[in-house]
């Protein structure tokens, strides 16, 4: 069974043509399901976990990143399903996944090629894509097993699905995460990056004063000591033939 | 040396490893580490690392300081640039002019110059042995 829900901003008047355009090719396709519309006064979280309750294997979100990161959140450690039909044209979760916007997204939906993807947590927090923030003299603890010290500013990334870059590329079917530190250096010859990558399973980022981590490029936690796994192949999602990886 | 995509481990110059580092593929230093080193893919070490390390890897490539025991399970190649001290164990080794050992080396790898200092690597170790 189908469930789909539709974000807040997808009730403004011109989002209706498309709205139209989506129930029209999904119901074309014979995956109509039941419609849940979230509310400004209406706890998303709640409301999603509800449908999940009620029996729903297949939650699809429809709206934004922010909608699919709520998703993720609310899915947790059930095996439900989880398809998206980005309504957005900037949507980085669409473009790793290889999701096209709007009416195209139903056929990647219908196709249903559902894969099993890892995610991480931080301090207690789901995420997809991955974590960013910038520190000094952080130190960062690995497996219980060894630890790095990164002296002076730093730029620290903590990938599970990304696009690939001079950092390689990330695999978020291999149960680990990737710890990405990037430093800049100066000397006679201009500004130099450093980069420097470690796989892991199991992480503590430890920072001398409180830093801002972002989660999925949106949220973000402010503390001075972070935890970090990876939850190997936690989440079923339905993706395209494009996605990165 | 063989390659194996994204699931190499990079340490940076100014970056410094404390501990058993315990790395599945290659691995490539540039800057410090203490400790042990195991990795089941190849090692480099370039020519400004400072590496105080019992190290086991498939094949490495030394351009830096290396001080510790060390077993590499084919090809050791020592840049001219190289310096290390310690027990050396290797199927094939290759010494540029100029690099500097002080130690002992032993060819073919019968048997395990010195178990790893880490508990982890001394795990590693037995693992292999009762094999």
């Amino acid at each position: 069974m189908y469930s789909y829900f539709y974000d807040t901003f997808l009730q403004d008047r011109k989002y209706e043509r498309d709205v139209a355009l989506l129930e029209t090719r999904l119901t074309d396709l014979g995956i109509m399901g039941k419609i849940t519309r979230l509310a400004l006064f209406r706890d998303g979280l709640e409301v999603i976990r509800d449908e999940i309750e009620e029996g729903a294997q297949t939650l699809v979100a429809v709206g934004d990143d922010a909608t699919f990161r709520k998703a993720i959140e609310a899915v947790g450690d059930t095996r439900t399903v989880l398809g998206y039909l980005p309504m957005s044209n900037k949507s980085v979760f669409a473009d790793l996944l290889g999701i096209p916007t709007g009416v195209a997204a139903c056929d990647i939906l219908s196709a249903r090629l559902v894969q099993e993807i890892d995610v991480g947590e931080v301090n207690g927090r789901r995420f997809l894509h991955a974590l960013e923030c910038e520190a000094s003299d952080a130190v960062v603890s690995c497996e219980d097993s060894f630890t790095l010290t990164i002296p002076g500013k730093a730029s620290i990334a903590i990938r599970n699905l990304a696009f690939p870059d001079d950092a390689g590329v990330t695999d978020p079917t291999d149960g680990r995460l990737s710890l990405i530190i990037r430093q800049s250096r100066f000397s006679l010859f201009g500004k130099k990056s450093e980069l420097s990558k470690l796989p892991f399973k199991r992480a503590h980022v430890f920072t001398d004063r409180h830093v801002n981590m972002f989660v999925d490029g949106g949220e973000k936690l402010q503390a001075k000591e972070f935890d970090i796994r990876a939850i190997p192949g936690r989440l079923r999602l339905i993706t395209g033939k494009g996605r990165k990886f | 040396m063989a390659k194996n995509g994204g699931g190499e481990t990079i340490v940076a110059r100014g970056v410094r490893v404390e501990g058993d580092f315990v790395v599945e593929g290659n691995i490539v230093i540039e800057g410090e580490v203490h400790g042990t080193i195991n990795a089941t893919g190849d090692l480099q070490i370039g020519p400004e690392a400072k590496v105080d390390a019992d190290i086991r890897a498939e094949n490495a490539v030394i351009a830096g300081e290396v001080h510790g025991n060390m077993r590499i399970n084919a090809k050791l190649d020592m840049l001219p640039s190289s310096k290390f001290s310690g027990d050396l164990a290797a199927e094939i080794l290759s010494i540029g002019a100029g690099a500097q050992i002080n130690g002992t080396i032993r060819m073919g790898v019968e048997e395990p110059v010195k178990p790893a200092r880490g508990k982890r690597a001394a795990a590693v170790v037995a693992e292999e042995e009762a094999e």
